[in-house]
């Protein structure tokens, strides 16, 4: 074991106490889109995939970390993202919004967590593991020098100058659309710092930029540990309980690095006087552990979460991360329209 | 709390997972005749947040934002039924 993954108590802490003050979910953010309307969040996302991708060019440029993007097997991707995105709309919450809550006490997220680890280890180690394997081998596409495809290698430019090329021209994009609709700029009663960073809920671009800069930070911690990758979530779920029922230390920086999110958000959620053991209506306990169940499913399938692939594989510029973010965001979508969008038109 | 205004309908959502409050506070809103007073019990703290700002965008109108203990706030948001 490398100490270096100790590394990722920092890390982590930081991440779950910003998921817990930013409320930084994916579920939310791709949900309302459709459903409240509401873009909040789903800027937060972006800023914090902005301020990543340029962070991971310069890293990359100065050779601090090598661009690992998740292999391209297109089949598992589609199917592994729609199935994820299904299950999180059913859990109330994505990889990071259900463990952020978890760490608030809210009893939901604890089933959905217990599903998306027992179904995760099932798929990524256990029965349904074939099911994967023959998915994943049959839908595999590399480049010529076995490299997985990303936005950089196919366009045959260096990473580090295509992503900040693209990072410059969302930027300049996006300026631009936000001058012409004339948005306010976040405003707010005065607080002091203390109250803003500590008792009230961030504004999204504080929370993206702060959740941008900790995945920068992620990669070189767990790139120094031997594991060349940035943040990521059910990996270390499954390690984590792997460990604690085969007795084997598979403990690794990702699973470190999630106990101490859990940790952080707890923190974040005491001191704001967010923390409280509270569980829904036992109909919603069940919909939650099935939701959880499904997105473990889906996760061990595609290769990862929406922290692997969004927030972390979408600033690499990895085609399988655009590939199953979007099947990610159509699974969401699909079971949304049915769970609350249908029901609220029928009120008529 | 005499200066209260009269609750007409009072909706729990205490517990409840993501998006839960917000929606059944909206379908519950849209049920309600213009005028009358829902009160919204909740402690997920993004709802809290987010109830108000959408409430509003609806045309529905909110009075009170108050925090009862810990996570738990009470809503209270006077219906205007946008329907002819």
């Amino acid at each position: 074991m490398n100490p270096l993954i100790f590394t990722g108590i920092a890390v982590g802490f930081a991440f779950g106490f910003a998921l817990q003050r930013g409320r930084f979910c994916m579920n939310s953010a791709f949900r309302d889109i459709i459903v409240m309307k509401d873009l909040t969040l789903l800027k937060a996302v972006g800023v914090a995939i902005l301020v990543a991708m340029i962070g991971f060019a310069v890293m990359d440029k100065t050779g601090v970390i090598t661009i690992s993007p998740v292999p391209f097997f297109w089949g598992a991707l589609m199917v592994g993202g729609f199935v994820f995105g299904i299950g999180m709309v059913l859990a109330g919450g994505c990889a990071s919004g259900i463990t952020y809550r978890l760490g608030e006490g809210m009893i939901g997220a604890m089933m959905a967590v217990l599903g998306l680890t027992l179904v995760g280890l099932m798929t990524s180690k256990g029965i349904l593991h074939p099911a994967v394997t023959a998915l994943r081998e049959a839908t595999m596409i590399t480049l010529a020098d076995g490299s997985a495809p990303t936005l950089a290698n196919l366009a045959g430019v260096p990473f580090w100058l295509m992503a900040l090329i693209i990072a410059g021209v969302v930027l300049i994009v996006w300026a631009a659309v936000t001058k012409r609709n004339g948005e306010s700029t976040e405003t707010g009663e005065k607080v002091s710092v203390y109250q803003s960073v500590f008792k009230k809920g961030w504004g999204w671009k504080a929370a993206g930029i702060v959740i941008g800069v900790i995945n920068i930070i992620a990669f070189y911690s767990s790139a120094s540990a031997g594991r060349m990758y940035p943040l990521g979530i059910c990996g270390g779920y499954w390690s984590t309980t792997n460990t604690l029922i085969t007795g084997v230390n598979q403990m690794n920086w990702l699973s470190v690095t999630l106990l101490s999110t859990i940790l952080g958000a707890f923190v974040a959620a005491k001191i704001a006087g967010e923390f409280k053991f509270r569980a829904p209506a036992p109909k919603t306990l069940v919909q939650t552990f099935f939701g959880g169940v499904i997105m473990g499913f889906g996760a061990a399938m595609g290769g990862g979460c929406n922290i692997t692939h969004i927030l972390s594989g979408v600033p690499q510029l990895a085609l399988s991360s655009i590939l199953g973010g979007a099947f990610l965001v159509f699974g969401c979508w699909f079971m949304a329209y049915f769970l609350f969008i249908r029901p609220m038109r029928n009120l008529d | 709390m005499a200066d209260e205004v009269k609750v007409d309908k009072t909706l729990d959502v205490k517990g409840e997972i993501c998006p839960n409050p917000d929606v059944r506070t909206m379908t519950t809103l849209e049920k309600m005749e213009k005028g009358q007073i829902l009160e919204v019990l909740v402690d997920y703290p993004l709802s809290v947040e987010r109830i108000p700002r959408n409430v509003e965008n609806r045309k529905h109108k909110v009075l009170k934002v108050e925090q009862i203990s810990g996570p738990e706030h009470r809503i209270l948001i006077e219906a205007k039924a946008n329907r002819e």
